[in-house]
């Protein structure tokens, strides 16, 4: 017999509905399920009721011209309702800053043969884990998460990198656990690793979940700067866009120097803007001068 | 002849009509069989409305009876057995034709006769083969025979019983469940020498014990004889009548010139063939289902008693409806624990969720809370006699988990509290509910009130 509590009526509109009662229950941490509850997990299974207020885009496309219709999947409605949940209910501002990527880019092209000859393919996006990991350790403040209820902060002893990853199911978050304590070897290979594994489905909960941040490298394909939305229970998610070759002042003449977009969105709630800027400009001086990832 | 049908609903019992009319009603093609002339099955011809009809008169000449302490005497009842059986016959045979009504409306097409699955989706009727989609299985259950037992008519089963034949001067049941104890009231009311024989050491075996034992001695005052704790060994029947030997915590025998058993009932899978339409039935006759009413064949469903305890009206017209809207594509299930349970007597015991007892057996934290009926103005002011409420509660969140009611009209009492049950109701909710003054189900918000100690009235 179920220990959950709800009438007659609410288990039948929960049983056409499709709805759980039970996981229900488990997910709001309740005890007793109303006629409320069941509204607000409907088919679009939101996370805040939003049936009301999206009710103007509700039309009838096909007065237009023809369209063809297709049913999102259980993956897709599950994704929109978290990102709906972290847009909707965390404050987020997202910082800009670039850093020159030239010293990365040298040391990466003395190492990528090394590299090779152990069956690592060492890209840049190895250098960004390690050098968000090593600004992580600098500012335990981008290292937490916060309660839903907003009345506890948990501050990480450890360093996980979430990297999205952009499959054909859908967006995943493969993790590098312990990317502080990793050399740039053993990241890279297990990047290449997870990735793989994420686009052949193959990837289990243990790969996933417990992130420090995430970063989210749309730097293969372009873009100057966009704004990511954060990964909540991580406080912070770092965007990364396409390295461009920039005319660099150095005191006496323009250098054209590689220089990568960074943008961070982060929960306002636990970081504010100085503490954003100082993360960020910490990150740019790391990777521009990579000995700081010995330190 | 062949005919073709949507659903086939097999038996018109209580659950069986209600399936196939229900499924009518959102438009399915509906053939309905049913072996006897009458709709309604046991519960209309021989069950639950023939004895609450006996079980009426039987209280009549009680409280008449009883009356006489007040003032008010209304002489010895004279009573006509023929017109008593035929006002019952008269109560059944409207109910039924209401029903060939109801059935004649939907369009449902009723057939006569037994069926017998041949296929997967097809049975026979006599020489008439019908092919179907979805079938439900209602054939109910029929009364346990003991085995051993001589073929005498002085033995009868319940539907022999209802039949009113004869008032025996000696009557002994077998049996001291829910229709032992009905019969027994019948009897003695009017003017048996009734004795209950029953094997366990409680009457009314699942219900509260304190309860059970307020209608045990309530019975034995009006002249009922119980022993309980006692088997039945042997039966022999001579010119006399018939001789039951008994042993346990009674040893000895029991003659009488009729006797009654009422020992349970045996669901009817059996008797259908269920293995040509690969339905699994268990040894026992019982055709297990899941919550939508589905056997193991999922355009097969099966209802009511032959789906096993409790073998109860209210729970087929339920698992009905449900099983009509399934097979319609609705999505249904009777996912309730709650089955209410009444014995007829007098007083009347009614219950339902968890005793106290059955909360200790499962590991629940449990407590209970009683009313006795004896501080009840309104009980005293019926002439009502011992009663006794009583609520089952979570002592942490004083969630009502269950309910026991003995008394006069504990039957219709209990709506209240399975209705609170399935409301997830705790005491507070029952405590601040405003019953009416002076009514019988104060005692409900009392007992709550007791337990919360808010009560001003004990």
């Amino acid at each position: 017999m179920s220990t959950v509590i709800a009438s007659p009526s609410v288990r039948a509109a929960a049983r056409r509905q499709g709805v759980d009662i039970n996981e229900l229950a488990n997910k709001l941490n309740r005890q007793q399920i109303t006629l409320d509850d069941l509204s607000s997990t409907g088919p679009a299974q939101s996370a805040t009721n939003t049936s009301e207020m999206s009710q103007y885009w509700d039309v009838d496309h096909h007065q237009y011209g023809l369209v063809s219709v297709t049913e999102t999947s259980k993956f897709d409605r599950i994704a929109s309702a978290n990102l709906t949940a972290a847009s909707t209910l965390i404050p987020q501002v997202t910082h800009h800053d670039e850093a020159d990527i030239s010293a990365v880019e040298a040391l990466r092209g003395k190492l990528k043969q090394e590299a090779l000859a152990q069956g690592v393919k060492l890209t840049t996006l190895a250098f960004f884990v390690k050098a968000l990991a090593v600004t992580l350790k600098q500012f335990p403040k981008f290292n937490s998460s916060l309660s839903p209820d907003g009345t506890e902060l948990y501050l990480k002893e450890f360093v996980h990198i979430g990297i999205a990853v952009d499959t054909e199911f859908g967006l995943m978050v493969p993790v590098i656990r312990d990317a502080d304590t990793k050399g740039l070897l053993q990241i890279a290979a297990e990047i290449t690793d997870l990735a793989s594994r994420a686009k052949n489905r193959k990837i289990g909960p243990a790969d996933m979940g417990g992130a420090s941040m995430t970063i989210s490298n749309l730097g293969g394909i372009g873009g100057t700067a966009f704004t990511p939305i954060v990964n909540p229970p991580e406080v912070a998610i770092l965007g990364i866009t396409r390295t461009r070759m920039t005319p660099v002042w150095n005191g006496t003449e323009f250098v054209p120097t590689p220089m990568v977009p960074l943008d961070m969105s982060y929960d306002h709630r636990v970081i504010n803007g100085a503490d954003a800027a100082k993360f960020l400009a910490t990150l740019a001086k790391t990777l521009a001068d990579p000995r700081f990832l010995l330190v | 002849m062949t005919q073709s049908a949507q659903l086939v609903v097999i038996g018109a019992g209580p659950g069986g009509y209600a399936c196939a009319f229900r499924a009518a009603d959102l438009g399915m093609d509906v053939v309905l069989v049913e072996p006897r002339a009458q709709l309604g099955g046991v519960c209309l011809n021989e069950g639950c409305i023939p004895s609450k009809a006996l079980l009426h008169g039987a209280e009549i000449i009680k409280e008449a009876h009883h009356m006489r302490e007040w003032g008010l005497d209304f002489g010895q009842p004279n009573i006509d057995l023929d017109k008593l059986r035929g006002k019952k016959e008269e109560i059944v045979s409207s109910l039924t034709q209401g029903l060939s009504g109801l059935a004649r409306r939907r369009k449902v097409r009723v057939l006569n006769g037994y069926a017998r699955f041949t296929g997967a989706n097809q049975l026979q009727i006599a020489d008439e083969t019908i092919s179907f989609e979805n079938a439900v299985i209602s054939v109910g259950s029929e009364p346990v025979v003991l085995p051993g037992w001589p073929e005498d008519e002085r033995i009868w089963n319940s539907t022999g019983a209802l039949e009113l034949r004869t008032i025996p001067d000696q009557l002994v049941i077998v049996g001291g469940g829910i229709i032992g104890l009905e019969m027994a009231t019948v009897y003695a009311a009017l003017g048996s020498e009734v004795s209950i024989v029953e094997m366990s050491h409680q009457i009314a075996g699942t219900a509260d014990a304190e309860c059970a034992k307020i209608l045990h001695q309530t019975l034995e005052d009006q002249g009922i004889t119980i022993h309980t704790g006692t088997r039945v060994v042997s039966v022999s029947t001579s010119q006399e009548g018939v001789e039951l030997t008994c042993e346990g915590s009674f040893g000895g025998s029991l003659t009488a010139d009729n006797v009654i058993q009422a020992v349970g009932r045996r669901a009817n899978g059996l008797k259908i063939s269920a293995e040509s339409a690969g339905v699994h039935v268990l040894e026992n006759g019982i055709i297990p289902v899941d919550e939508e009413c589905r056997t193991n064949q999922p355009h097969i469903f099966a209802i009511g008693d032959v789906t096993g305890n409790p073998m109860l009206a209210h729970r087929a017209t339920h698992q009905g409806h449900v099983a009509a809207e399934v097979a319609a594509g609705h999505s249904a299930a009777l996912d309730s624990q709650l089955i209410p349970s009444v014995a007829y007597t007098q007083p009347e015991l009614a219950w339902v969720g968890l005793t106290l007892r059955e909360a200790k057996e499962k590991q629940i934290a449990a407590k209970e809370t009683s009313f006795p009926w004896a501080a009840s103005g309104r009980n005293l002011a019926s002439g009502g006699g011992a009663g006794l409420t009583k609520l089952v509660y979570c002592p942490e969140t004083h969630l009502l988990l269950g309910a026991s009611i003995v008394g006069k009209g504990a039957g219709e009492l209990l709506a209240e509290l399975v209705l609170a049950l399935e409301m997830g109701a705790t005491l507070e909710d029952i405590a601040l509910t405003v019953h009416a003054h002076p009514t019988l189900s104060e005692t409900i918000a009392f007992s709550a009130e007791r337990a919360l100690g808010t009560l001003t009235d004990l």
